[in-house]
């Protein structure tokens, strides 16, 4: 097929709310190999097999507030507007969420018995990005994504297009997503929760835990950021596997689909990246596909990369995931240090990589590649070049 | 060649198949029903036991645009062909069982996620080519069809599926809640759109107004959200109407427009 050049994405700034804290306590959290997965106080969590999480403890709540979700992405654009301006017309600015959940803690609330309209309206998964949009003063595209756990990635991909067809000059994109009853029940029912701690690509890994988090990215086009901006969006692209509707394919095959689209976007081979950040939840399968998959289709090269997942830290923060981990790419690369993957003691021998563990690794990667899987077999790869220092 | 054009569209809506079923009045014809609500799909076979309903209309949707089009499933079958997948509300059936525990077994979660609806479509037909599930109203659709136009520029696929699905008689109490979000009869539909290469140029903006096409659709088949735009597809397709058209869907005070015009 005759494929269309596509031209690079600036990431001019970023924002985030995690169990850390903000960007810089984000990184920091990172780098010093901080475990943020805490006993769940915010709901009940007696009656699951696991009550345990990466909550955010402290949030400040606006009066004007609305839902958790909407709160999350609220701190989160705080954190962007401390490092980065809106400066383009309101009708020029467009916002694009990704969210596996969207406002369904507000729906729960709705079921109980609060019979208020606002209530009910804010369950529609599409209620806190307007939320946000409106917050910011943002008139242009506001969309909502949710191709489940990749939908922080897919965000990114379609905040891109609307920027490379001149659709907006700004994009607020990034993904989000909260801890709720509603989530935890049904991964505690689905036995995908670890008792033990979230070990990813080791192997005594025995399942994920949830975390919350919202993860905010300012996009522009390149030539229009004027030199100002942490990176670059050079690919991406997503595939389904059509095989399940919870687990990944067995071969792989939507993730390697996506991994070879997004790398040929950008115009790269297996020989330019620099650093892979896996979606590395920790499930046995998923770690062990992840792995098979990046063989496969970077070959010899797969394994003289750094690697590393970084759902040890903070749980598996769903919508918010992947654009935090595209975050996390850009900061190494900016700050010259890959972060190691929290909870990987003793390899898998059938995950054989090059994963960075114990400590973080002095690299200053160029080209990462970040790559990401949801239920339903949604697949998502970024390429993304950082701005080294 | 960069253009693009609809070769197809499925429909499935609680008025019945296809768009020639479709009254020439929706709130006459719903004579004061808030809900229409669609005939349940025939459940096809041991592989859909556990599938919802709004699953199953999405399948359904795709099999009434393969025999639209008069093509066989392996002719959308593999990696070339896209998934763009929108709904405003179909997860909130699902939603709402697993919050009340009507289905709260370990296999039911799965299906509370919005993209089940595309994934049990994926598996049923094979597809395994590009992928996105926007959420929102008609102008969310807007912006999938517009994604399809791209992914087919950008030679990421040969050809792109643009499917809504819209439920609502589980959740009518709620609907009936947010009574400023949307305009009875509230009319469950699911609807498939084949996107291929073509003549004709895709211009994607805000639109001020409603198209002719989207006041229509509205008249002719009432609230149908996500659906909306498909519908309209069909309708103009019905009357003969395959050249250049100008699309427009709103959805919560944001209207977006499509235009497919001559290069």
């Amino acid at each position: 097929m005759a494929r269309l050049r596509t031209e690079p994405v600036a990431i001019v700034a970023a924002g985030v709310v995690t169990p850390l804290g903000d960007v810089d306590a984000f990184w920091s959290g990172l780098v010093t190999g901080t475990d943020a997965i805490s006993r769940i106080e915010r709901f009940p969590v007696d009656d699951l097999r696991v009550g345990l999480g990466g909550e955010i403890k402290k949030l400040k709540r606006e009066r004007r507030g609305g839902c958790r979700a909407s709160q999350l992405l609220f701190a989160a654009a705080d954190d962007l507007l401390a490092r980065a301006h809106l400066d383009a017309a309101p009708p020029r600015v467009g916002v694009v969420l990704g969210t596996a959940l969207g406002g369904v803690e507000e729906g729960e609330k709705a079921l109980a018995g609060d019979p208020s309209a606002r209530r009910t309206a804010a369950a529609l998964y599409d209620g806190p990005a307007r939320a946000l949009a409106r917050r910011l003063g943002c008139r242009g595209p506001a969309l909502t994504v949710s191709t489940a756990c990749a939908s922080g990635a897919t965000s990114l991909g379609v905040a891109a297009d609307l920027l490379r067809a001149d659709a907006a000059d700004l994009i607020v994109a990034g993904g989000y997503d909260i801890l709720c009853r509603f989530v935890m029940r049904g991964f505690d029912a689905l036995r995908s929760l670890t008792r033990d701690r979230v070990r990813p690509f080791d192997r005594r890994r025995s399942g994920l835990l949830l975390g919350e988090g919202a993860a905010l990215v300012l996009m522009a086009r390149d030539r229009d950021a004027r030199g100002r901006r942490l990176g670059r969006l050079l690919g991406h692209a997503s595939a389904g596997d059509g095989t399940h509707i919870a687990a990944p394919d067995p071969e792989g095959r939507g993730l390697a689909s996506a991994i070879r689209i997004a790398l040929a976007e950008a115009e790269v081979g297996p020989d330019d990246v620099d650093f892979v950040s896996a979606h590395g939840t920790a499930t046995p399968l998923n770690d062990r596909i992840e792995t098979a998959v990046l063989k496969r289709v970077l070959g010899a090269r797969a394994g003289l990369i750094p690697m590393n997942s970084i759902k040890g830290a903070l749980g598996h923060t769903m919508g918010a995931a992947a654009t935090l981990e595209a975050i996390m790419c850009l900061l190494a690369s900016r700050e010259g240090v890959v972060p190691h993957t929290v909870g990987l003691e003793e390899r898998d021998p059938e995950c054989d990589l090059d994963y960075v563990t114990t400590a973080p690794r002095a690299a200053r990667p160029r080209v990462s590649l970040s790559t990401s899987l949801g239920f339903g077999g949604c697949n998502a790869a970024l390429v993304l070049e950082g701005d080294a220092r | 060649m960069t253009g693009s054009e609809v070769a197809a569209v499925g429909v499935v809506t609680g008025w019945g198949q296809s768009a020639v079923a479709l009254p020439p009045d929706a709130v006459r014809a719903a004579a004061g029903r808030r809900v229409i609500a669609v005939e349940p799909p025939r459940a096809a076979g041991e592989r859909f036991r556990r599938a919802t309903r709004e699953c199953l209309l999405g399948v359904a949707a795709v099999e009434a645009l393969l025999r639209e089009a008069s093509l066989g499933p392996e002719a959308i079958r593999g990696d070339e062909t896209a998934l763009v997948y929108v709904t405003a509300a179909a997860y909130g059936s699902s939603n709402r069982a697993f919050i009340q525990a009507i289905a709260s077994s370990t296999l039911h979660f799965p299906y509370t996620a919005p993209s089940a609806v595309p994934a049990e479509v994926a598996i049923e037909f094979g597809l395994t080519g590009p992928y996105v599930i926007l959420i929102g109203g008609a102008a969310a659709t807007i912006d999938g069809l517009w994604q399809a136009t791209l992914l087919l520029r950008r030679g990421q696929c040969r050809r792109a599926l643009v499917l809504a699905v819209e439920t609502f008689a589980e959740c009518e109490d709620l609907w009936a809640r947010g009574r400023w979000l949307v305009r009875p009869p509230l009319v469950e539909s699911a609807a498939c759109a084949l996107v291929v290469p073509g003549p004709w140029r895709a211009t994607y903006a805000p639109a001020p107004a409603p198209s002719p096409l989207e006041a229509l659709a509205r008249a002719r088949a009432g609230e149908t959200l996500a659906c909306a735009p498909l519908i309209a597809l069909a309708l103009a397709r019905a009357a003969g109407d395959a050249g250049p058209v100008m699309l427009t869907g709103e959805w919560r005070g944001r209207r977006a427009g499509l235009a497919w015009e001559a290069h």
